[in-house]
């Protein structure tokens, strides 16, 4: 009975603690959770530093090709010069235009006020505008038809739900959101094969996009090391790590190599 | 006074008994503590088990109701809760006066009416009474009717003074008969208005809570507080008691004991599965509880609470589909059934779909038993089916051994009627009177009638066998082809490694000693066909070859590559090493049409026919599905080889490329050394005896044994086979004492069951040959090891257990008498020919090509179609016709009928007439599509119609034609989806209109946009800016799309064509 009891003792014990272990070990780990900007403390201002930096391309980039607009006559009527391909867009000075350029790292125990105002992409002369954008899980996104035809906006996402809407000339902006990280969605419009252009998610307020120069400035960036990754159509990603001390302000610089992958 | 005996030899003083009793006492006392002891712990472990489950439940279902009532809170704060809530509230009060003022009216009628009913009722019977009398007296005697009518109008006009309530009190009121009549009936039809009225005001009220649930629904769904706590109480409140499931069908011998009917107790322990206490909406794991360490708390819910929905606890119980000894609660080992007297042990978590397979071993696809679905595939793609019978199964060698007899029976039936017609005739003929002759006439009518019906049955049978010769199917290739096809050295070497040569195929390893393996490939050689020779081929172009296989979707079956860079589907072989054995001509003439035979095969003659037999009765040497008689005798011929493989109707040039491609897949070292022997005419009849013993002929065509049987067990019922029929050799202790053949422990324990029997035979069937003295191979056991791994082990053994001889009601079995029988019928075929290698078929299910790197992302869009909703979307008569000719054209084959933009194309399966009947029900059963098919008719348009459709489809705003194939091959070189004039002949209206108005929602991520039309009171308006000549229409304008397609002509679509590109339509 004695010999019982202890057994039951012990067992108790041994079932406690590896209930207790159990207990640590099932915490949700707050990284995979989607909508990360619910928890945790505001990014100080006080102390948080700067990445700047720019994208280079090295070498002779693809020559972009002409697009044949014939089969939409309402959009060749739009443009007055060929319209070309923007799978590879040199910037300024050797640089690369239509990057997206973030931070990988653990920003889980921040939070981060939602991003409420609409970022816009236009269909616009049968062509995406902007090519390349980025934006918050939650953020609206206003899908815009400034031509006079009918388009489909589909987002073909890995990550995202996803939708294909019609729009027909003059039809009110399609308001959407994605709620999911994702680098990045690829965007299509099935009326209008040419037609093309990515969207990065993410859920924080590191990235950006370059533009006409090149660079790219990430403000307000806690203290920590980071990866700062550059995405690129058709060269893919390219990593770089950083760490910024308090206040801190650090220049990156990331090169593309021109491969003839990106003139398929 | 006799003498006393002393009194020590009193036995009660000398030999007394109270310590013997003291003791006894004890003992008695002892015994009833640990009888009681026992009756509430020992013999009813179910007592703890209950108590535990109360206490960990109550403690998990009190965190529950803590943390929704927190959510609730929340809830009911925000300002959209509130608005909701006020508007309940305002609704409510609003249709407070009006409620009360109804309510007062029906409660005075309800006064009125208590008053009126018993002088209305003693009236009315009096009256009643009276009439019944008056029509009792007789016409003639008219003066007892005019004194009865006199009394029956007396009666009416008597009165009645009632006090009538009214509004404000009541008031004397007068009534005869009539009043009270006319006044009840008005009562009752002014509270019936009354009452649908007050319903109507509490409409809104009622819409408004109704609002407020929704809201609350859609952001916390599950449970609410209330009812959690409503648990909580009943778990509070648990009986700890016995529960039982108690079934008593009529006459059965459910639950295993002789005709009782079914009893489990199971819940008694698993206390969780009873849905009074664990309703089906929330799931409950032991993680849940706070015991998921803990191995004796059966406190887990139903994981599949749909599955009860269709399999209700009150009907099924628990044991019927898991096993087990549902009564017994003594000890969790005799309660799960696994022990030596119980026949039916509680199947393993890696075979619980065993249980499904007992009442549906009918079907190919049992949706929730993914482990049984993969057993049976298994079981037809790894060959186990040419050697073991398994009805259900492929059999249609079976059936057309039955179908001959049926025909030779009727032949005889036949004969004899037409033999008794004359007698008749004759009989009648000699009758003595016309009825009598008459009779024998009729008689003689009849039969020649019976015989024109047994001529259309006759018909159907032929039919049917020449259906079915063309269904036979071979796992393996076609032998007699193999001098055509393979280099002679490699089929040595392939009987002797086969796994090591491709680990992949499908083909089990045979133990064969070296001259077994010699004799055999002497006889595979010497026997098969050597002409007419093949067509000699040039090369062709290998990396066009490579875009085509990768393209065309041949890897929906077959893969490249090998190691971590295979490719593709399993359902066929992998190709990465085909350079090494094959023949560049035979591969050719393969990838060009794998039916294509080199001689066809008279199952009347028993041999293969040649060009001399053609030649002799001046017919050229073409056999086909077109050309499938003898030319000697007129019998069916087998034209075609007996493999799966369809023909994807590529052009020579195309196979050329394919092949050449192929023939340069081999390993740079591959060496296989030379096999003189297989000429040798000495080893041909060894050889011969060997292939019948292993069975060969079960999985391939092989010239004079084209009439094998199989050579296994049968295995329908295996599951049902007594433990001791099965031999388990020298292992029979060692698999009751838990020990490997390798003498290792077993995880689990004893193995000796037919779960240890079959995943050991599987693993090894020559296990329980081990230890054996054999000194003659062909006593060995013959076979051959299966290429599988754990998990099909796992599969195939699930299966197995769960085929057993029906145990339950023939009510159980999964039979469905609807229109799910086609479904049921379908899942064969579609199996069979792999369709889901390259479909969706069913909601939710991935097909081979969907998982293939070059369909992912943007380029799914180059994936065949999704079939979920097939049946409903087409014409079952264009289906059948398109399932027999994909290419939809007679001259022009190389090509896709429907979507030829998409590279992947639509083969040519050949299949049976049967086949094509049973994929189209199929389709249409599962689409819930009315059989036979009756077309909907589809309005014909008005000119005006016609010319705002015509309007409609052109302009900008609806850009049909830019992605619709128009037969302009310009235009057709950049097309994602089929033409309109297809749709007349191929689609079904009622979809077309639910496709154009919501593709999304049918195929979710197909090129279709959504929201071309918006709906705009009751009926569908275009989107976009609306065509001049429509602005006034007020009909539904998907629909007069949909009606225009429907009528649309090759001359209405050239002439869009023309005018796309210059109408405008301006903004609205």
């Amino acid at each position: 009975m004695n010999k019982s009891l202890w057994y039951f003792a012990a067992a108790v014990t041994l079932a406690a603690a590896m209930m207790s272990c159990g207990g640590k070990g099932s915490q949700p780990s707050e990284t995979a959770a989607p909508a990360a900007n619910t928890a945790g403390k505001p990014v100080d201002s006080a102390t948080a530093g700067t990445v700047t930096g720019s994208i280079k391309l090295d070498g002779t980039p693809p020559k972009p090709r002409n697009i044949n607009m014939a089969a939409e006559p309402n959009c060749a009527k739009a443009h007055t010069t060929p319209v070309q391909t923007e799978d590879v867009v040199p910037g300024d000075g050797g640089t690369l235009q239509n990057v997206i350029v973030y931070l990988k790292g653990d920003f889980s125990q921040y939070s981060f006020p939602p991003a409420t105002s609409p970022v816009t992409i236009d269909q616009k002369g049968c062509q995406y505008h902007p090519h390349v954008l980025a934006l918050e899980t939650g953020e609206p996104l206003s899908v815009v038809n400034s031509d006079q035809t009918t388009h489909n906006i589909h987002p073909v996402p890995k990550d995202n739900r996803e939708w294909n809407e019609s729009q027909p000339p003059g039809a009110q902006p399609i308001m959407q959101t994605f709620a999911r990280p994702e680098v990045a969605i690829p965007v299509k419009c099935n009326v209008h094969p040419w037609m093309k252009a990515y969207i990065g998610v993410f859920n924080n307020p590191y990235f950006e996009v370059t533009g006409k120069d090149g660079s790219f400035t990430i403000k307000n960036v806690p203290p920590g090391t980071y990866t700062v990754t550059a995405w690129h159509e058709a060269y893919g990603t390219s990593d770089q790590m950083v760490t910024i001390g308090p206040s801190e302000s650090k220049s990156v610089t990331i090169t593309f190599k021109a491969t003839s992958a990106a003139s398929d | 006074m006799p003498d006393l005996p002393p009194q020590q030899d009193d036995p009660i003083v000398s030999r007394p008994l109270n310590g013997l009793i003291l003791i006894s006492a004890f003992l008695l006392l002892l015994t009833v503590a640990w009888s009681l002891y026992s009756e509430f712990f020992g013999l009813r472990p179910w007592r703890s088990y209950q108590n535990r489950f109360r206490s960990v439940y109550a403690t998990y279902l009190q965190k529950q109701i803590a943390q929704r009532r927190a959510a609730e809170q929340t809830l009911y704060a925000t300002p959209d809760y509130q608005k909701l809530e006020a508007a309940v509230k305002t609704a409510g009060n609003a249709a407070l006066p009006a409620d009360r003022q109804i309510s007062e009216q029906i409660d005075l009628l309800d006064r009125q009416r208590a008053i009126l009913t018993p002088p209305f009722q003693d009236g009315r019977g009096r009256v009643g009474a009276l009439t019944y009398q008056l029509e009792q007296i007789p016409e003639r005697d008219k003066s007892a009717k005019a004194s009865k009518l006199k009394q029956l109008n007396d009666a009416k006009a008597v009165t009645y003074a009632l006090n009538w309530p009214t509004a404000n009190g009541t008031k004397l009121r007068q009534f005869n008969y009539d009043d009270l009549n006319n006044t009840f009936t008005a009562i009752m039809t002014e509270k019936a208005a009354l009452v649908s009225k007050r319903g109507d005001q509490d409409k809104s009220a009622k819409d408004a809570q109704a609002a407020l649930d929704t809201f609350v629904k859609e952001r916390l769904p599950g449970l609410g507080s209330t009812d959690l706590q409503g648990l909580l109480n009943s778990v509070s409140g648990m009986d700890i008691k016995l529960k039982q499931i108690n079934v008593n069908p009529p006459g059965t011998l459910i639950n295993y004991v002789g005709g009782v009917g079914l009893v489990d107790r199971c819940q008694s322990c698993h206390v969780a599965t009873d849905p009074l206490l664990v309703p089906a909406v929330m799931t409950l794991t032991r993680a849940d509880l706070g015991v998921a360490q803990d191995n004796d708390a059966p406190f887990t819910s139903h994981p599949d609470p749909d599955l009860l929905k269709f399999h209700p606890q009150e009907k099924f119980g628990c044991s019927p589909c898991h096993g087990g000894n549902g009564r017994a609660l003594d000890t969790v080992e005799r309660a799960h059934g696994r022990y030596e007297h119980w026949l039916w042990p509680l199947y393993y978590a890696a075979n619980y779909d065993a249980g499904c397979q007992q009442c549906h071993a009918a079907d190919a696809i049992t949706e929730h038993a993914p482990v049984l679905n993969r057993g049976k595939e298994l079981f037809r793609e790894k060959g186990c089916i040419g050697c073991h019978k398994f009805q259900g199964f492929d059999n249609q060698d079976d059936l057309l051994t039955a179908t001959r007899q049926q025909i030779t029976l009727l032949e005889s039936d036949r004969k004899s009627d037409e033999d008794e017609i004359p007698r008749l005739n004759k009989l009648g003929d000699q009758a003595s009177d016309n009825t009598v002759a008459n009779n024998f006439y009729q008689q003689a009518q009849n039969l020649t009638v019976t015989i024109a019906s047994m001529d259309s049955q006759e018909e159907q049978l032929e039919l049917k066998s020449h259906d079915l010769l063309q269904e036979i199917k071979k796992v393996g290739p076609d032998l007699k082809e193999v001098r055509m096809k393979i280099h002679k050295e490699w089929i040595p070497y392939w009987l002797e490694h086969t796994h090591e040569w491709r680990p992949t195929t499908k083909m089990p390893q045979f133990r064969l000693q070296p001259d077994e393996v010699q004799a055999i490939a002497a006889f595979i050689w010497q026997s098969a066909l050597t002409g007419p020779a093949l067509p000699k081929q040039t090369p062709g172009n290998a990396m066009h070859g490579k875009e085509l296989l990768e393209s065309r979707g041949c890897l929906g079956c077959h893969s490249v590559g090998e190691g971590s860079n295979t490719m593709g589907g399993t359902f066929a072989a992998n190709l990465s090493r085909v350079g090494e054995k094959d023949n560049y001509d035979y591969l050719v003439r393969w990838v060009h049409n794998p039916r294509e035979r080199t001689r066809p095969y008279s199952p009347f003659e028993k041999r293969d026919l040649g060009p001399e037999d053609y030649a002799k009765h001046g017919m050229p040497f073409v056999f086909d599905l077109a050309h499938s008689r003898s030319p000697n005798d007129g019998h069916e011929l087998v034209v075609q080889q007996p493999t799966v493989m369809p023909s994807l109707r590529l052009s020579i040039e195309d196979s050329r490329d394919i092949a050449s491609y192929l023939i340069a897949l081999k390993r740079p070292d591959a060496h296989f050394d030379p096999a003189d022997f297989m000429d040798d005419p000495k080893l041909k009849d060894k050889g011969k005896a060997l292939v019948q013993f292993y069975g060969c002929a079960g999985c391939h065509e092989i010239a004079g044994l084209e009439d094998e049987g199989r050579v296994g067990t049968e295995l329908t019922n295996e599951g049902s086979k007594p433990i001791e029929r099965l031999d388990f050799a020298l292992f029979t202790e060692d698999a009751k004492r838990g020990i490997e053949p390798d003498g290792k422990k077993t995880t689990r324990g004893p193995w000796y069951d037919l779960k240890g029997f079959f995943e050991h035979k599987l693993a090894n069937p020559a296990v329980y040959d081990i230890g054996k003295y054999k000194p003659n191979p062909l006593d060995r056991l013959r076979m051959p090891r299966p290429n599988v791994n754990g998990d099909d082990i796992d599969a195939i053994t699930t299966m197995l257990l769960g085929s057993t001889d029906a145990s339950l009601p023939p009510d159980y079995m999964y039979k469905p008498a609807d229109d799910r029988a086609g479904i049921q019928k379908g899942w064969w075929i579609v199996t069979k020919y792999n369709c889901m290698g390259c479909h969706q078929i069913d909601i939710g299910q991935k097909s081979v090509l969907m998982g293939l790197p070059m369909y992912q992302g943007e380029d799914k869009i180059n994936l065949p179609p999704v079939l979920t909703s097939e049946g409903a979307r087409v014409n079952p008569e264009w289906l059948k016709n398109f399932l027999a000719n994909p290419a939809l054209s007679t001259t022009d084959l190389n090509r896709d009928g429907v979507r030829s933009y998409l590279q992947v194309r639509m083969p040519t399966f050949f299949f049976s007439d049967d086949e094509i009947r049973t994929l189209v029900l199929f389709f249409e059963a599962l689409s819930h599509q009315a059989e036979p098919f009756i077309p909907q008719k589809v309005e014909p348009l008005s000119t005006t119609e016609a010319g705002m459709a015509r309007a409609l489809f052109t302009s900008t705003a609806a850009p049909c034609l830019k992605c619709h194939a128009t037969g302009e091959p310009a235009h057709d070189k950049n097309a994602t989806a089929p033409n309109f004039l297809l749709a007349k002949d191929r689609l079904r209206p009622a979809w077309t209109g639910r496709w154009i108005t919501n593709p999304q929602l049918i195929i979710p991520g197909t090129a279709m946009p959504s929201g071309l039309f918006r709906r705009e009171n009751d009926h569908w308006v275009f989107s976009g800016p609306i065509p001049e000549n429509m602005r006034t229409y007020s009909g539904d304008h998907a629909d007069l799309l949909v009606r225009y397609m429907f009528t649309l002509t090759p001359e209405e679509q050239r002439l869009l064509l023309g005018r796309t590109t210059t109408t405008t339509a301006r903004g609205n």
